[in-house]
């Protein structure tokens, strides 16, 4: 029984373990008789592979965990391409620092204004606590809005001089990595906004910053499906070659990016009080609120994260692919939710986490390579991918177990009780929803 | 054939305007004698993953009775009632209809039989009507294809007036009120041609006079001839309805007999296996200034025909160690008080609201918190509480902030705090990372209390903080309460229970329509007192 417990838990890594074996079986051999898919050329390339996707999946998992869905990311990453290949290979005031420098601005003065608000409500706090007084924390000049508000404009007026004086010449990489990002965080803070004060579904809010991103991205690159080449050490600085480059000679740098994310984000998702509220919000909204959790403030940073995670997708996507497109992002979205439903995170918000997008994104990126290297079409790798995604989700939601026992024409599930505590506790969300299913069904 | 002619005429009204899949062959030959014994269950037992909930139940059921069935929750009462209808399959025992054994395949199979369950939980569509819901899946049609509308409103409306039931069919379900969709729940159930009718707790979201109705649809059934299979935690309406009641505790019948002659103690002590006595708090200490005080409180909420005034000039306060409570009919303004002082009603709220004397503005759930006020909830599996999580994240989640620093959690702190609640509320749980959803109703609620505790709040809200809890565990959150008052928290509580309300307050505060109607001290508080004060178009008194 705790066998099957343990490896009923840790399945996705089971899959994991499996692919990898049947990589490294199936695999074809170099003329020396080396293994291609273990080499470590291969590995590292999957790794690079997958950090894109991987880091777009980062801030997805935050916003399903939270009930939500962020259909804006592919295009997001593709304005962010476009904003990138445009500072780094062309100087002035183009479309793209017009709209990057004032985002970068006010995305730093914002942000320095609420870390400091942020660092002494926490000294205060921390000092309320020992006192044994949870209750009416009285705001002083740090606390209030006054003193951070001063700092964030300072701070912001300074990004805007440095990055202002930098746009007569091309961006850095420093300036580009710190720009391009503040510019994507704006547009998920635009989702968030319409969301939260506009109360429009998450599905809806994002599909039309999808459809607005991609004409956004298009509008600044100047012409339709414009493709802007970034050729380092003639038209864009050399130093942007650092983004393509192997870490100490063991990673890629677009993995370290994703590496970082996922556990920062993981840590975030563990040890912050942000973290336990998306979890609390995704699991019960009403009873979040209820609970006295600052809802709207909650969403709003998932969705200022994801956009944020997908602008240094966009910047990564730029050095591998020396380009930026509007559409350099098409169909990302999907490949990154299904990632995350692999990794075993509920749609329904509130269950899951990191560790199984980790997962779910390298099940992705070593089928595709496996597939490769056996030189199958790449729509039959599509049919692939849409049978994993079937076959996990059906594993991970105990939804398997369900089907065969309809099949073996045993008898449903019983509609949920609320009196019997006798009865074997099943997920709320599973009885209820399958068993009221059930007995529509049985009325008939 | 007095006794079954109510409910033939219903059915043949039924065939001759809809068919319906149903064996022809009962309505004949229905025995003359009215308590014939329709159903009978001998050595009925049934277990779970190896823990017993039912063990050897012999239950019968004669047709024109209602038939209580009683017992504190995890009693068996749910387990025996779905063995019943068909939804659990597999148990040992026999079960036998008019003296023919079945085993149900399932609960098409059952309603098949004329065994109809109405769950707790309504199964209606609320966005289809209610006539749609009661021939959903079985809708006539013309010519094989097309739905006959006009005959499915035709016969529903028809089934619902035989019923006595004034509710327009074509109404979307998500229009009526839970009581009439309660009715409608009936109505479809015997459309279905039942004959057996097992209601679980049907009452338990309603209003006195919802109940009141409901209360006759039933008799008006029971003199049809339908066997009814009634269950409910409140005693005085069993009292009030059934026939007999068979009382089941740790899934053995320990009572079955004739109401008559049975008291309310009776059967309480039957339930719990143990004198149960409901004690008023003994004294009350002198109380300091008002912590909360809400004056002129109106609330306007917006409806599908404008805006609507629910609260009218409220005005009270509550000191230190005080209980008020607050009377009235449901929909009276009571529940929005609570959620105006706790600052998450919906919809536009004027007055004034003082903690300690001072003015403060209470906008979301995260002022009240911080200024001290707690409020539990209602509906603790939709509002309260996260079900399916732990008790430890469950009690710590109001004060995750109030735990950490920098953001970051004190996860020693929030272990701290559940265990802390766990103990001083005796919350019967294997440890705090239970799942709160595998816990007795009582304990839960336990849970939902505990977590605002936590906070420190020196205001706490509680909304109905009994329901749906069984007698045992009730006596427990009523000590549990006095308790806290003790303690010195200010106190207000909103119940629909009667012999609750009196117990617990100090004061009664009674709403009628969104008006405060009066405010009764103690002694002035009689059962009587209040009905008056809460009844529409009676109340002459003004708040004093």
């Amino acid at each position: 029984m705790i066998v099957l417990r343990i490896l009923s838990r840790t399945k996705l890594y089971w899959g994991l373990a499996i692919i990898c074996l049947i990589g490294a079986l199936a695999s074809p051999h170099t003329s020396s008789g080396r293994n291609i898919f273990l080499s470590f050329n291969n590995l590292t390339d999957v790794l690079r592979q997958v950090s894109i996707t991987g880091l777009v999946a980062t801030g997805m998992t935050l916003v399903i965990l939270l009930g939500g869905i962020d259909l804006s990311v592919g295009s997001v990453m593709g304005f962010s391409t476009i904003i990138c290949a445009m500072l780094l290979s062309q100087p002035g005031w183009t479309p793209a620092s017009i709209v990057a420098v004032p985002a970068a601005s006010i995305a730093a003065g914002l942000g320095v204004g609420f870390l400091t608000r942020f660092v002494f409500h926490g000294l205060a706090r921390g000092r309320d606590v020992d006192a044994g007084r949870r209750n009416e924390i009285a705001s002083g000049p740090w606390r209030s809005i006054r003193i951070p508000a001063l700092l964030g404009l300072v701070c912001g007026g300074a990004v805007a001089v440095a990055t202002a004086s930098q746009v007569s010449t091309k961006f850095g990489v420093v300036a580009v990595l710190l720009v391009t990002p503040c510019v994507a965080l704006a547009l998920g803070a635009i989702n968030g906004a319409l969301i939260v004060a506009g109360r429009l579904q998450p599905f809806i809010a994002t599909l039309a910053m999808m459809v607005s991103a991609l004409g956004l991205g298009r509008l600044t690159a100047g012409q339709d499906n414009a493709v802007i080449a970034v050729y380092t050490g003639t038209n864009a600085t050399q130093a942007f070659e650092v983004l393509r480059s192997m870490v100490w000679g063991i990673l890629p740098m677009p993995s370290v990016f994703f590496l970082a994310a996922i556990l920062i984000f993981g840590a975030v998702l563990r040890f912050t009080t942000f973290g336990r509220y998306i979890y609390a919000i995704g699991g019960n909204p009403e009873a979040a609120k209820l609970s006295g959790i600052k809802v709207a403030e909650v969403q709003l940073a998932a969705y200022m994260i994801s956009g944020l995670l997908a602008g240094l997708a966009g910047v990564l996507f730029v050095a591998q692919y020396r380009q930026g497109k509007p559409d350099a992002g098409s169909g990302l979205e999907l490949d990154a939710i299904a990632a995350v439903v692999i990794g075993g995170t509920s749609l329904m918000g509130g269950r899951g986490g990191l560790a199984g997008t980790f997962v779910g994104v390298l099940i992705f990126g070593l089928l595709s390579d496996i597939l490769q290297l056996q030189n199958i079409d790449s729509n039959v790798q599509l049919l692939m991918k849409g049978l994993i995604i079937v076959g996990t989700v059906l594993v991970q939601e105990q939804n398997l177990g369900q089907l065969l026992t309809r099949w073996r024409g045993q008898a449903p599930l019983p509609p949920p009780t609320r009196t019997g505590s006798v009865e074997a506790y099943r997920p709320p969300s599973v009885v209820t929803k399958s068993a009221a299913r059930e007995d529509i069904h049985e009325a008939s | 054939m007095g006794m079954t002619t109510h409910g033939v005429s219903i059915q043949e009204e039924m065939a001759s305007t809809v068919q319906l899949d149903r064996r022809s062959s009962r309505d004949g030959g229905q025995p003359s004698d009215g308590h014939a014994v329709v159903l009978k269950a001998e050595a009925v037992s049934k277990t779970f993953a190896g823990v017993t909930a039912l063990r050897d139940v012999d239950f019968d059921l004669r047709s024109g009775e209602v038939h209580a069935l009683m017992g504190e929750n995890g009693a068996g009462k749910s387990t025996l009632m779905k063995i019943l209808a068909g939804v659990h399959v597999d148990y040992d025992g026999e079960i036998r209809i008019e003296d023919t054994p079945v085993r149900f395949s399932g609960v098409q199979d059952a309603e098949r039989a004329g065994v109809a369950i109405i769950h707790q939980e309504l199964n209606l569509v609320p966005e289809l009507t209610a006539a749609e819901n009661i021939f959903l899946g079985r809708e006539p049609l013309i010519l094989g294809t097309l739905v006959d509308h006009r005959r499915i409103v035709k016969a529903a409306s028809a089934l619902l007036k035989r019923l006595g039931i004034e509710i327009d069919a074509q109404r979307r379900i998500a229009e009526l009120r839970i009581g009439e969709q309660q009715l409608v729940e009936i109505a479809k159930a015997l459309s279905l041609d039942a004959r057996i009718l097992i209601m679980d707790e049907p009452t338990s979201a309603l209003s006195t006079a919802e109940c009141d109705t409901l209360f006759k649809v039933v008799r008006q059934l029971a003199q049809a001839g339908v066997a009814i299979i009634y269950t409910s935690h409140r005693l005085d309406e069993v009292l009030a309805l059934a026939n007999r009641v068979t009382v089941l505790r740790d899934g053995q019948p320990v009572l079955t007999a004739p109401i008559e002659g049975l008291s309310q103690g009776a059967i309480i002590s039957a339930m719990v296996g143990r004198e149960v006595t409901l004690t008023r708090r003994d004294s009350v200490a002198r109380w300091g200034a008002p912590v909360l005080s809400v004056r002129d409180l109106t609330l306007d909420k917006v409806s599908s025909r404008g805006w609507r005034r629910v609260l009218q000039g409220v005005s009270f306060d509550v000191r230190p160690g005080e209980i008020l409570g607050i009377g009235g009919l449901l929909g009276s303004g009571r529940t929005e008080i609570l959620e105006s002082v706790f600052g998450v009603a919906r919809g536009w709220r004027d007055g004034e609201i003082a903690i300690d004397g001072e003015a403060v503005s209470i906008n979301s759930a995260a002022d009240a918190c911080r200024l001290g006020v707690a409020l539990v909830t209602e509906d603790r599996k939709a509002l309260g509480l996260h079900i399916s999580s732990t008790i430890r994240d469950n009690v710590a989640l109001p004060s995750v902030g109030a735990a950490s620093r920098f953001g970051v959690r004190g996860f020693a702190r929030e272990a701290e705090l559940a265990t802390e609640m766990v103990e001083k509320l005796a919350v019967r749980c294997y440890g705090i990372d239970q799942i709160v959803a595998t816990l007795s109703g009582g304990n839960q609620q336990k849970v939902a209390i505990g977590k605002w505790l936590a906070t420190a709040p020196r205001v706490l809200l509680l909304d109905e903080p009994t329901r749906g809890i069984d007698v045992g565990a009730k006596q427990e959150i009523y000590q549990l309460i006095f308790g806290l008052a003790a303690e010195g928290l200010a106190i207000v509580v909103v119940t629909s229970e009667m012999p609750e309300l009196l117990l617990l307050s100090d004061r009664v505060l009674v709403m009628c329509e969104g008006r405060q109607t009066g405010v009764l001290s103690g002694a002035e508080a009689t059962q009587e007192a209040i009905m008056r004060l809460a009844a529409p178009g009676m109340s002459e008194r003004v708040a004093p």
